[in-house]
Formats: structure tokens, sequence, C-alpha cells
């Protein structure tokens, strides 16, 4: 049986710059997989090649044993792969609960006719569309805040809304850039156990970009670790940390 | 008294709700973020493909109405033929961002217009004259805008809570996140544009009839920059602002006109009233962009008026 996710041989290039350069690994269903590194080691750029904003040089993108190379984001997305943004970007002048109903999108069919006269299968959908939302914002706590515009949201609340709008795309690959970035150590601590909680529930497959080593540490089953858009070292969180090349790479020789 | 006001000010009330119509045309791309100016190009379409339908295709005797199921007919070819173009266009230049797909809607208009000044079809720069009427006089244009105007109007209102307008609301607040969370840009952005180039062509289709005669001045620059000024200025991000510009600013001239009539003005301040239209036009465009950045209806606005109804 083929891995859930295989990279293979990805690259990417910024006019002279390689940002990620022939980077392969496998990610397991089910597994939730860190990926470190030191500030500008191409993780970001990594995420995006995976989702599409930015399509590899080169290398191939394989996801359920179907190549997803080259697809645009939307369609990545149709596919079960979410994902959140490091700098967050929701949609400011949208009440919370709007959010998450846009991303309720690729699970709906209504048209803009149906949509418009209120025809079958429209107002169902709507419907369905409004609860899943605010079960989604239940799930992240701010149920009672769904009129609210996000851009009124705090730093730490709009994280969690743009948890809420990934998990309403039901995927099965969930992609986290700096989850806890800004994040007090309480914070943090529910944060870890926020996505064990949802891993769990949804049976998702997550992978996390995250700085705080500790965090990593403890909530991954694997961790591979980039530098100057190379991986380094792959294995589990204590095989990583004990790797001579990644000691290097964060502290220098 | 009310078929006084009519007669006098029937023309007026049915450009006012042909502006307003306009300024949704203008709007809807607007409802995806895109700053489209063609509306005036799909309006001069419509209104050459009525015109040339009435004048030369449909043999109406002299004398007799414009049949109604024929307007209707030029009305669906306008909407249909508008919508195609502005597919056919919409694919690429949507590719441009902002002030780029501003100019490139703006270069169609020119396109348009230099081709019409220049065709033998479209009458060259005399344009079309004689254009049949359907309805005994102007005023009567309203028995067919006003519904035009309500069914429009009702369309975007829904627009904005179904499932197609989030996902253009979506790509208006931001593209990227929007195609992350599984919404084709492209595909909505070319929806918004052709749902706006439609009714433009629509409204066009009649207003042929209307002006009686159709020209190259019909789809002009000057025109784009107008019905961007009804949206702005109305609101941008209701779809009662481009109704509420629309209709304000093509009354304005005729208010300042009766207001300098009032018995008593000072003369110099009543010819100023009527001949500095285009002064204070500009000023309340100045004004109106410093004191309500986001236009005079916005839904924070809205929402203010709904809480006052019911504390």
């Amino acid at each position: 049986m083929s891995a859930f996710l295989q990279a293979q041989h990805l690259t990417r290039r910024f006019g002279g710059l390689v940002a990620v350069n022939d980077v392969s690994f496998e990610v397991e269903r089910g597994e939730i997989f860190g990926l470190i590194g030191p500030n500008g080691a191409g993780k970001t750029t990594l995420f995006n090649v995976m989702t599409g904003l930015a399509p590899p040089s080169a290398g191939a993108l394989i996801f359920e044993g179907k190549s997803i190379t080259g697809f645009a984001p939307h369609r990545v997305a149709a596919l079960g792969i979410a994902r959140t943004f490091q700098n967050i970007r929701l949609f400011g002048n949208l009440s919370a609960l709007q959010n998450v109903m846009i991303a309720e999108h690729i699970h709906t069919r209504s048209g803009l006719i149906t949509g418009i006269l209120g025809l079958p299968p429209a107002p169902a959908e709507e419907r369905r569309t409004r609860e899943r939302a605010r079960e989604m914002l239940h799930l992240v706590g701010l149920e009672t805040r769904g009129e609210e515009k996000a851009k009124n949201f705090s730093y730490g609340d709009q994280r969690r809304l743009e948890i809420a709008r990934a998990l309403a795309l039901r995927p099965r690959l969930l992609l986290l850039d700096e989850p806890a970035a800004g994040m007090n150590p309480n914070e943090r601590n529910a944060l870890s156990d926020f996505i064990r909680r949802i891993h769990d529930q949804f049976k998702l497959t997550v992978l996390v970009i995250e700085h705080h080593v500790p965090l990593v540490m403890g909530l991954c089953d694997r961790v591979a670790v980039l530098n100057f858009g190379q991986l380094i070292a792959l294995g589990a969180p204590a095989q990583v940390q004990n790797n001579p090349a990644v000691i290097e790479a964060y502290l220098g020789n | 008294m009310m078929a006084d006001f009519f007669s006098t000010y029937g023309a007026l009330l049915v450009t006012m709700c042909t502006a307003a119509m306009l300024a949704l045309s203008l709007y809807l791309p607007l409802m995806a973020g895109q700053l489209s100016l063609a509306s005036p190009a799909f309006y001069a379409i419509g209104g050459y493909i009525a015109a040339i339908l009435s004048t030369k295709v449909f043999g109406v005797p002299a004398g007799s109405a414009f049949p109604l199921p024929l307007l209707f007919l030029e009305m669906a070819l306008a909407g249909v033929a508008c919508g195609l173009l502005a597919v056919l266009v919409g694919i690429p230049a949507l590719r441009l961002r902002g002030i780029y797909l501003a100019l490139a809607t703006i270069a169609l208009v020119e396109i348009l217009r230099v081709l019409s000044l220049n065709l033998e079809i479209t009458g060259g720069a005399v344009g079309i004259f004689g254009i049949p009427q359907p309805f005994p006089n102007t005023t009567s244009y309203l028995l067919l805008v006003i519904p035009m105007l309500i069914l429009s109007a009702l369309f975007v209102y829904r627009l904005e809570q179904i499932r197609i307008g989030r996902a253009f609301t979506a790509i208006r607040e931001d593209e990227l996140a929007a195609d992350a969370v599984g919404i084709g840009p492209t595909r909505h952005k070319v929806m918004a544009f052709a749902l706006g180039a439609i009714l433009a062509g629509m409204v066009g289709a009649v207003s042929a009839h209307f002006l009686n005669t159709w020209n190259a001045r019909q789809g002009t620059f000057d025109a784009s920059i107008n019905i961007l000024a009804y949206t702005l200025i109305g609101g941008s991000r209701t779809f009662l602002g481009p109704i509420v510009g629309g209709m304000a600013l093509t009354a304005l001239p005729e208010i300042l006109r009766a207001v300098a009539a009032i018995d008593g003005l000072p003369a110099w301040l009543a010819q100023f009233l009527k001949d500095g239209r285009l002064i204070i036009f500009g000023l309340l465009i100045v004004i109106g962009t410093i004191k309500f950045p986001h236009g005079l209806i916005t839904p924070e606005f809205l929402e203010r008026l709904r809480r006052r109804r019911k504390p």
C-alpha cells in the first residue's frame, strides 16, 4: 500500500533562489507530522507547494495514490487538504460565521438560479451550511461570537477561527502553519491538546510547522527538519533531536 | 397634480431607474472584488442590438406601437450576447488585478465606441434614428423599468445571501484564502463580470427605445466614470448603495434646476445653481469621498437603522 502523501523530489525556485530543494518524504495516514527548521528554511514554501499556491518547479506530489502536482489551490482543497496560514488570512470584514460558511462551498452544489429562486437543493443546503458552521465555531469555542467581524478578534481567536474554517472543509489532511505563534505557554498547551483532539475526532492526518520545539516534540509522531530548503533529518522526535546535523542547523558550528 | 408631476419628471424617473441598474451592473463584478468599467460597453451593445433589430429586422409598420414581446426578445438577445462577450473577454481580462483590470475594461469601451463610429451596421457617426416606440409616451416606460429595477435589486439582494454570492464576497475579501478553501477564483470572477454585462446589455436595449436614437455617444469613458461615481458615492458594500447613488446623482441636476427656480433667490445664486451644475457635482464627489469614504449607504449604516427601529 502506498503512503497517504508522498513528496517526491519537490523543488521550488524563485528566480535564482532555491527555496525548496529536492525534498522527498512520505506521510502516513493518521500521523501527526512535524516540520521544523530555522527561519527561512523553506517550511512555508513547502506548504505552499503542497497546497498549489506555489506550484513546484520540479518534483511530484502524490496524495492517496494520485498525482496532484500543479493542481490549483481550490482543487487541492476539494480533494481534502486544508491549511491555515502563518500570517492568518481570514475574510476580515465578514462575520466569524460567514468565514466558516464560505468553507462549506465545496460540500454544496446549488448554483446561481436555484440559489436566487430558493429552489431545491438550495434551502436545505443553506440550512445545513449554517448548522455546520455553528458546529465548527462551537468546536473552537467561538460559538457565542458568530456575528462579530473576524478582524475584531484577538490574535489567538483569529487563529482558532482559521482552524474552524479549515475544518469546515472536512479535510483528511490538515496543514497548520505555526499555529502557536504568539501564544503564551498556557495557550500553547491548550493548542497542543486541541490539535490532538481534532486529530482523533476527525481521523485527521496533520502536518504542522512549528518553531516551539517542546511543542513539536510532545505532539508529533515524526518530525522532518528543513535547512536552506533541504531535508536534513526525518524521524521520531527524540531521534531527530540528537541528530548532529539538526543541532548544527539550529546552533551553528 | 400627479399627472403634471409625471409629465414633467417621467423621463427623469426612467433615467433614474436605468442609472440605478447600470450602477448595479458595476456593483456585480465589484462583489467579487473586480473593478470593471465595462458597463457602458455592454450597455451600448444592448442598445445597438435593439436599435438594429427594431429598425432593420423586425418589420413593424410605421405608426403602430412596437410590440412588447419583441422588446422582450431584444432584451433577451442583448443579455445573451453581452453575457457571452463578457465570458470571452473576462477569461483573459480577469487575470489582471485592480487598476489594470479597470484599464482593460476602459479599452473595451473605447474599442466598441470606435467600432460603432466606423461600422455601417451601427450607422457610423450618425447612429440609428427613429427607433420605434412600444409606449405612447416616455413616462409609460416606467411600467417597464420599475419592475426591471425591482427584479434586478431582488436578484442582487438574494445573491448576497447565497452560496455563489458568498464565494464572490470571499474572493473580494482575500482571493488567495478563497482559493485555499476551495473557491475557484476565475470561474466566479467571470460569472460576476458576465452578470453585470447581462444587466447592462438589457438596460441598453430598453434605453435605445426610450431615447429613440442610438449612437456612439452612449457608451463612452464618461459614462464609465459616471457609473463608477454612482456606486462609490452610493456605497459599494451593499446593493442599496448603487441604487441610491444612481438615482440621487441622476436626479441632482434637476433638483438644482428646481431649486434655482425658487423665487427670491439672489440672481447670482440661481445662475450658479443652474449653470454650475458640473462644479457642484464635482464638489459633491470630493466631499462625499472624504466624508463618506465607503459611500452613503453602508452595511453598518443599515445595521444602525435596524437597531433604531427595534430598540
